[in-house]
């Protein structure tokens, strides 16, 4: 009788802690992710340490290679150089971005799983996915014939009569840049909201409606907080995207305006390793330490333990 | 006597046998390979052998290639390397770039760094015959050679002024519209330091604004005067953008973008094509030099290639190659040899506008000005240029 | 008052939400298709500007000479088969490694190493998996590409299926192992059938993130480039508007297949009724 309630009724058991069993299980965790182990440090982690120890070295002109002479050279010339500006700028680009990407994306993951039926969000979904399938270096050129003095917007604008003469801060500027970033990235921001709504039941809402809460108030208080991984999650991967993007800056953005990739090839151009290298572990180890704070204050990498009984 | 029969612990008797048989067949195979070098038969000669080809995307000549398969029995394996010196350096380094490549073909001025790196072996010209046939100036260019050997062989020539667009702004002759405040917002450069740090060296030491010695290869001193000029015009608003890359370069001439940007000529042939009037400015300061040189990779030669690269070489120097360059994208083998052989060949290429293609570069190379600069990928302070560069990007 | 009214009065409001939202996702998604759309325009035009054709002038002339761009279509065969490859691995590393992470206790060390290759730049990451690769003289072709695509979709594809794993409740496991089954069978019949769907995510993310992937590549590509390495190429040295035409049909395969997709679970459904 109880193992039927319990078959049957699996919402209804209490909220205790990880199951004992989940507990114990270190052993058998431990082989699933052996693999994953291995590929990650065999292949990301020990080159990278590599770079890192190149990164202490210093270039030599004259060889035109770099000189195993332990020196804070590289580090030194990202701050005199102005290329800390450079991570500065390029991680407040990320942030713009991803803060949009949220306001934009979380209504419509919304309206997919709670208005939509399954027809129409499987429609929404793949229509959201197709633009991937074309080349993205190919749609970012394209927004410059769309944002352009004589492109489609501007021309709209003025056939409308709006406008006398084309708009030109339309294009080759920061705000030609933010929408390219969220046009290319803006998907991976719905999806992983709208996978982490689906941990939301039906009896959850309804007991909010019951208990008097209005739409709004059911939003803010039942079903963000419920959603925080998948926030998360979205939120991680447009940041880590738009950091790390260097086409959208180079078609739309101004005259040799600069980001984070940008950079490094630049500097790996003159094969100056060391200071591309130095870059990159700085960049690596503020990633690394925001990750180890969110770890610390957020609980950010527990985020995803079910929670629900 | 120590005899290898007397130890079975070594090495078996069959063994060692066997080994002795593989060695003869591979020194015959190896005595076939002799056999094929020029001087013999020229059929041995001319047995197809791949030649895998990693150089800028102005230097394949696409459907073209075949002829050379039909003439040399050479079969090009054509890869773009993106024309960056960057990441080609890295990846012949680093990556296995040696391994997959035997001719390289690179913006001129890296040889050295090549040459001094080890990545290159040195061109024979007594295996080039055509190369006496390039244009004097051509092979004095002077970072083709390195402790005087020849490294870099220059097979695609041509000089860089600006592209402007007529109706907007009349008759350009001079590198100053593109710093013109009174087209702020309407000029554009391109967002590499070789390129446009020279354009404006040459603008401010032609006009008197600096005391600058070589356009191409800036002092410490230059460098900063120089960038300091245009971080100040960026700051103003003088330039729509930076061009990065044939599409965009073109896209921003066709779209009325800009009405003035320094460039590269076939942008011009390319806006026309598309119906767009636009033109090439004869700068009274003179132009600014460059020169896609073909390289000969280590990798060739530990792959026998070495033979068949040469052959290429000479080829490209033949004539044909030229024709189809200049038909393609209207750059030039600075050889006659195109004029010569489009003449014995008029039902391949029209002789006329191959003529008129090399007057025009040979023009520019002999223009009002007289002298050529020309734009070295790695001039002596080039990690100084790169900081400054970062500057500007920051400004 | 009557007690019909409240519920009336939400339904409608419900209603209104519900017409709001829609126009507001489609909004959002004619943002995201002006670009594509616009390219599908342009590669009707026979000019070689990449400007809207007039509708007198319309043509097919860069479709027909679409399948002659050999270099072009064997990056796009390169990318497809890279990115298959992509998703096939990953996707199941992914897994293992969720599975890994529901049930082990240092969450934090699994979590941290395998999102770590997310944060390395692209060029560095290139660079250093094609030194560690030339130590043992591998030759680079699409496996040493797929390799650096597995290491940059792998972060993705484990954090899609552990979002969705959120859905999975600790007492289905272990009501299905009270009942005796075993590990296997409880990922067979419970975790995947609820998961699926961050799995089948995760998957084409990682097919997605493979499929558009330059800066690794780069570093990693042998003999034959993959699509973004050759579209980089021809915005650089130049190239003629059929890039546009392959744009312009995956979009129409693409919009065919969905389509067809929609047909068949509409024809299902019918059927079920």
């Amino acid at each position: 009788m109880a193992e039927a309630s319990q078959r049957v009724n699996p919402i209804r058991r209490g909220g205790v802690a990880a199951s004992p069993a989940a507990a114990g299980l270190g052993g058998p965790g431990l082989y699933l992710a052996l693999p994953t182990y291995v590929i990650v440090l065999v292949l990301a982690v020990a080159p990278l340490a590599l770079l890192v120890f190149w990164s202490f070295w210093r270039y030599d002109p004259a060889t035109y290679w770099i000189k195993p002479d332990l020196s804070f050279d590289a580090y030194q010339t990202i701050v005199s150089s102005g290329r800390l500006a450079v991570i500065i700028k390029t991680a407040r680009i990320a942030v713009t971005t991803t803060a949009l990407a949220l306001v934009l994306a979380y209504p419509i993951a919304y309206f997919m799983h709670r208005l939509a039926g399954a027809r129409l969000r499987m429609l929404l979904s793949l229509l959201f996915l197709v633009p991937f399938f074309t080349s993205y270096i190919v749609r970012t050129f394209a927004w410059r014939l769309i944002l352009g003095r004589l492109g489609l917007v501007n021309t709209a604008l003025q056939a409308l009569g709006v406008i006398q003469r084309p708009v030109e801060w339309l294009l080759f500027d920061e705000f030609a840049v933010q929408v390219g970033l969220l046009a290319s990235y803006l998907p991976f921001m719905i999806f992983p909201i709208l996978l982490s709504m689906t941990r939301i039941e039906g009896s959850v809402l309804e007991a909010s409606e019951d208990l008097g809460a209005s739409a709004w108030q059911t939003l803010r208080h039942v079903v963000i907080p419920l959603t925080t991984p998948g926030i998360f999650a979205g939120s991680l991967f447009v940041f880590v995207m738009a950091l790390g993007s260097s086409v959208e800056v180079q078609f739309l953005g101004g005259a040799a305006e600069s980001m984070i990739a940008i950079m490094i090839t630049d500097v790996m151009r003159v094969l100056n390793f060391p200071l591309a290298f130095a870059i990159s572990t700085l960049v690596l180890a503020l990633l690394i330490l925001l990750l180890v704070i969110g770890n610390r204050y957020l609980g950010l990498s527990e985020l995803f333990r079910s929670v629900s009984r | 006597m120590d005899n290898l029969y007397d130890h079975p612990s070594n090495i078996s008797r069959r063994q060692f046998l066997k080994l002795l048989g593989v060695g003869g067949l591979s020194l015959g195979l190896g005595g076939i390979e002799l056999l094929r070098r020029p001087g013999f038969s020229a059929a041995q000669q001319k047995q197809t052998v791949q030649l895998t080809f990693w150089a800028s995307g102005t230097m394949t000549i696409e459907q073209y290639w075949q002829k050379l398969e039909q003439q040399e029995g050479i079969k090009v394996n054509f890869t773009d390397n993106g024309n960056d010196p960057g990441p080609v350096i890295s990846k012949l380094i680093f990556g296995n770039a040696q391994q997959l490549y035997d001719v390289g073909g690179l913006q001129g001025g890296a040889e050295k760094e090549l040459a001094v790196r080890g990545q290159l072996e040195p061109w024979d010209e007594s295996k080039i015959p055509n190369y006496k046939t390039l244009w004097p100036w051509a092979r004095d260019i002077p970072y083709i050679r390195y402790q005087g050997k020849l490294y870099g062989i220059p097979t695609v020539i041509n000089a860089d002024s600006v592209i402007y667009l007529p109706e907007k702004v009349g008759k350009v002759d001079t590198y100053a519209v593109v710093f013109d405040p009174k087209l702020k917002g309407k000029t554009a450069m391109e967002d590499a330091w070789i390129n446009s740090a020279i354009f404006t060296a040459i603008y401010l030491k032609e006009n008197n604004l600096q005391k600058i010695g070589n356009p191409g290869n800036l002092t410490k001193d230059e460098l900063g005067a120089v960038m300091e000029f245009l971080i100040k015009k960026k700051k103003d608003g003088q330039f729509r953008t930076f061009w990065n890359g044939w599409e965009q370069g073109v896209q921003l001439v066709t779209s009325q973008e800009v009405w003035a940007m320094t460039g590269w000529e076939p942008i011009v042939y390319a806006a026309r094509r598309a119906g767009v009037k636009a033109d090439y400015a004869v700068p009274k300061e003179g132009y600014e030099g460059w020169s896609n040189d073909l390289l000969l990779f280590k990798g060739a030669g530990q792959r026998g290639r070495k033979d068949a690269a040469h052959r290429f070489a000479n080829w490209e120097l033949g004539g044909y190659y030229g024709n189809a360059l200049g038909k393609l994208r209207g750059y030039m083998v600075p050889t006659d040899n195109n004029v010569t052989y489009a003449k014995a060949h008029p039902q391949e290429w029209p002789m006329q506008e191959q003529k008129d293609l090399a007057d025009h570069v040979k023009s520019k190379f002999f223009s009002m000005k007289g002298a050529i600069y020309w734009q070295n990928v790695r001039p002596d302070n080039f990690q100084l240029y790169e900081e400054w560069w970062q500057k500007l990007r920051n400004a | 008052m009557t007690t019909a009214q409240p519920a009336a009065d939400s339904s409608r409001r419900r209603q209104w939400a519900r017409r709001l939202l829609l126009i507001y996702a489609v909004g959002v998604l004619l943002f995201v298709y002006v670009p594509p759309t616009y390219m599908l325009l342009i590669s009707f035009n026979p000019g070689l500007l990449p400007h809207l054709p007039s509708l007198s002038h319309l043509s097919v002339k860069w479709y027909s000479i679409l399948f002659s761009e050999e270099r072009m279509i064997a990056a796009f065969k390169a990318s497809v088969v890279t990115g298959i490859a992509t998703a096939l691995i990953t996707t199941v590393l992914a897994v293992l490694a969720s599975l890994a992470y529901l049930r082990s206790v240092n969450r934090s060390l699994l979590f941290n190493t395998v999102v770590f290759p997310m944060f390395v730049p692209g060029v560095i990451q290139g660079l250093s998996l094609a030194i560690v690769f030339k130590l043992p003289n591998i030759i680079p072709s699409l496996w040493t590409i797929t390799a650096g695509h597995i290491l940059w979709a792998l972060p993705f594809a484990f954090i899609v299926i552990l979002t969705s794993m959120s859905a999975l409740r600790g007492s289905l496991i272990e009501a299905a192992q009270d009942l005796g089954a075993s590990n296997w069978q409880t990922f067979r019949d419970i975790i995947f059938p609820l998961v699926s769907p961050g799995i089948t995510s995760a998957a084409l993310f990682a097919f997605l993130l493979s499929f558009n992937e330059y800066s690794r590549a780069y570093f990693l590509v042998g003999g034959q480039d993959t699509l973004p390495i050759y579209m980089f190429g021809a915005m650089n040295a130049g190239t003629s508007p059929t890039i546009y035409a392959l744009a312009g049909t995956i979009l129409i395969v693409s919009f065919l297949g969905i389509g067809a997709a929609l047909l068949a679970l509409n024809v299902r459904q019918r059927r079920a009724a």
